[in-house]
């Protein structure tokens, strides 16, 4: 162990707060980045029977080696039970094998509809940004899906400008049936500050659930351009320990890619 | 056997195709097949698609966006097929360096299928050359491009770089995509410039969409039925369709297959007949080398063909699918090949700083300095490699950490 301490910066939250909204002895299909950080998370901790598909096409990695930097990094398909091509990890979604679908995004709507395309124009874009990637396969595809972004006013909107990665559409109940995809959709968006889920099949909007102690739900709100439901049970949310920490620095980021950073 | 007494008895050279010369040259604007669905009137935007199959997205978000007429940007399904069934299917020896395989193949209107994944496995060295040949040594024109992949990174990016350089001698029209960026790293700074800027026509996949394009390809079926992008954006603004399932009576979108005319890999082995073994992930490189017309493919290692009949599970890609074979190590450089190397996240920072002065400052110079280092100055990619030096290759080689890979 190391004496190096981290401080609880959002990206600690948001690696512990993504970490426990995972599940043991279930399969995450998770996209690059934030997503890795909380999987490796939980993997050292309470779910280390939560096995990983990484989209290249690796299914049960060990990731001894570090964090990957990329899903298709050599770190994100060492040590696993099977290692094929995309179309073996998104078929297997595809057919049910993930429970939980991990992404993040630039923008996300009141039914958890992500934008990871573009800002204006599709042809013209104001700002582009890399693309769908896997993300608009596992939100159609995961049986759930836990979104992980930070909480800034400019990416909580009520409408989106583009949806990369399907949430509950407008809203309505057979909406997702109609579009011809498999998940039950929207379960938990992650931020530094606040833990999100949905009032699903009512309204199927998004739901604060946990804010951030140094915080309250009206600053949440005031944080977001969405208009937000409150759960009968919102409360704050805990945060790492000092154990949780030294795990973190150790054994999921060493590197410091995330860890110690703030949000931009 | 005397393989070459026996292709001398066939009558045809070794490593030419029969029938080459003849072979029909497929262009973008030719390749236009009329569509008649409602919501793909060209140049309007539809905020009512009518009674087209669709899944109810119109006026759930903000997006803005023209219809475009539908075009196979690359051959149709059955010209592909009809290109395939010309070619010779024997063992012949597929043997080329990366400079003839490129004067060979690259010309102007193709689609060039990208095989790799992010920065693993990617066909750097080709990429290399295509940018030396076009760009410095003007011997071919890589003009009114097609790319086509899932997820690139910096290889695209070389020819993107290459086009803000001359943009006649190397020009990348369209792309058809799911991600362009390099990871943690941050965005692909080119691509994004290029893209804002209205240079260059995308069309949006995921990254599942985008394989399944080329599985259907390399399956040799027109289209293929996938569980996603219906109910997104992408359902709007890219090719696919919706239809409805003539056996579930549910609706289920479609992607049209995606046939690159020549498609460029880089795999962990291969013998002189292509002949491919790939270890660590496979990515999408089989199916986008089995969906194209003619493929050019390096190989970390030239292995025998009696290793390759040894195991032959082991086989990704198979010979009929290849048409050039170019044996060059580090031919993934700077990405990352599983038991070889992990990828330089220097030399992509480099790139990447270089990039961003440009769309950020509209600074060039940085750019060009990049292409003078890194490609007028270097005559081949292993001068390319030199100019990395060794213990910084070595120092990749020992952060792979010994992958196993039977070769």
């Amino acid at each position: 162990m190391t004496d190096k301490k981290v401080k609880i910066g959002p990206f600690e939250t948001i690696c512990y707060t993504g970490a426990r909204a995972l599940e043991d002895k279930t399969i995450v299909f998770a996209g690059t980045g934030l997503p890795m950080l909380a999987c490796l998370f939980a993997q050292r901790t309470w779910a280390p029977d939560m096995n990983i598909i990484f989209e290249a096409g690796s299914l049960g990695v060990q990731m001894w080696m570090g964090l990957p930097l990329s899903v298709g990094d050599t770190r994100a398909s060492t040590r696993a039970c099977i290692i094929k091509g995309l179309c073996f990890a998104f078929e297997s979604q595809q057919r049910g094998y993930s429970d939980f679908g991990f992404i993040g995004g630039a923008e996300i709507d009141k039914y958890g509809n992500i934008n990871s395309t573009c800002f204006g124009e599709y042809e013209k874009p104001k700002v582009r940004f890399p693309g769908s990637g896997g993300a608009g396969a596992m939100a159609a595809n995961s049986d759930r899906i836990i979104a992980i972004m930070a909480l800034e006013k400019r990416r909580f909107r009520d409408k989106v400008y583009f949806i990369t990665s399907l949430g509950f559409g407008d809203g309505s109940p057979d909406y997702r049936w109609t579009a011809g995809v498999h998940g039950r959709g929207p379960y938990r968006v992650v931020t530094d500050v606040a833990l999100f889920g949905y009032d699903v099949g009512n309204t199927n909007r998004m739901m604060l659930l946990e804010y951030h102690p140094d915080l309250s739900v009206e600053a949440i709100q005031e944080r977001c351009e969405l208009e937000l439901l409150i759960s009968p049970d919102v409360k704050p949310m805990p945060l790492p320990s000092e154990e949780d920490l030294n795990l973190m620095i150790t054994q999921v980021d060493p590197e410091a890619y995330f860890l110690g950073k703030t949000v931009a | 056997m005397d393989l070459e007494k026996r292709y001398a008895e066939v009558g045809v050279p070794l490593g030419k195709k029969a029938d080459e010369d003849k072979l029909p040259y497929v262009h973008v604007v030719e390749g236009q097949v009329p569509y008649t669905s409602k919501h793909r009137a060209p140049g309007v935007e539809v905020t009512d698609p009518g009674d087209a199959i669709h899944s109810g997205i119109y006026g759930i978000s903000e997006v803005v966006h023209k219809e475009r007429p539908y075009t196979w940007w690359g051959p149709n399904p059955d010209e592909a097929r009809a290109l395939k069934v010309k070619e010779n299917k024997f063992l012949y020896d597929k043997r080329t360096t990366l400079s003839d395989a490129v004067k060979k193949f690259i010309r102007p209107g193709i689609n060039i299928g990208v095989a790799g994944f992010v920065n693993t496995r990617n066909p750097f060295a080709i990429c290399w050359q295509i940018v030396k040949e076009a760009l410095c040594n003007k011997t071919v024109q890589a003009t009114n491009l097609t790319l086509s992949y899932q997820s690139q990174s910096l290889d695209v990016e070389w020819l993107l770089g290459a086009q803000m350089l001359d943009s006649s001698r190397v020009e990348v029209k369209r792309v058809e995509l799911s991600w362009q960026a390099f990871e943690v790293i941050g965005s692909g700074p080119i691509w994004t410039h290029m893209v804002q800027a209205g240079l260059i026509e995308v069309d949006d996949y995921t990254n599942y969409g985008a394989s399944a394009r080329f599985k259907a390809g390399a399956m040799g079926i027109p289209f293929m039925p996938v569980r996603d992008h219906g109910g997104s954006d992408m359902e709007r603004v890219n090719r696919g369709v919706m239809l409805k399932c003539p056996f579930t009576g549910r609706n289920i979108y479609v992607l049209p297959a995606c046939h690159p005319d020549v498609a460029i890999a880089h795999v962990t082995a291969a013998d002189m007949y292509g002949n491919c073994r790939i270890f660590g992930f496979l990515n999408t490189c089989p199916e986008i080398v089995g969906a194209s017309t003619a493929s050019i493919v390096t190989c970390e290692d030239l292995i025998s063909t009696d290793e390759i009949r040894r195991y032959p599970n082991l086989t990704e890609i198979p010979f009929p699918a290849v048409s050039a074979v170019v044996p060059q190590k580090f031919g993934g450089y700077p990405g990352a090949v599983w038991g070889n190397y992990w990828f330089d996240m220097d030399h992509f920072r480099e790139w990447r700083a270089a990039g961003l002065e440009l769309r950020l400052k509209g600074n060039i110079d940085p750019l060009k300095k990049y292409y003078d280092d890194n490609f007028y100055s270097c005559d081949t990619f292993d001068d390319f490699l030199a100019k990395r030096g060794y213990k910084k290759l070595a120092e990749l080689k020992r952060l792979d950490m010994g992958q196993a890979v039977i070769i």
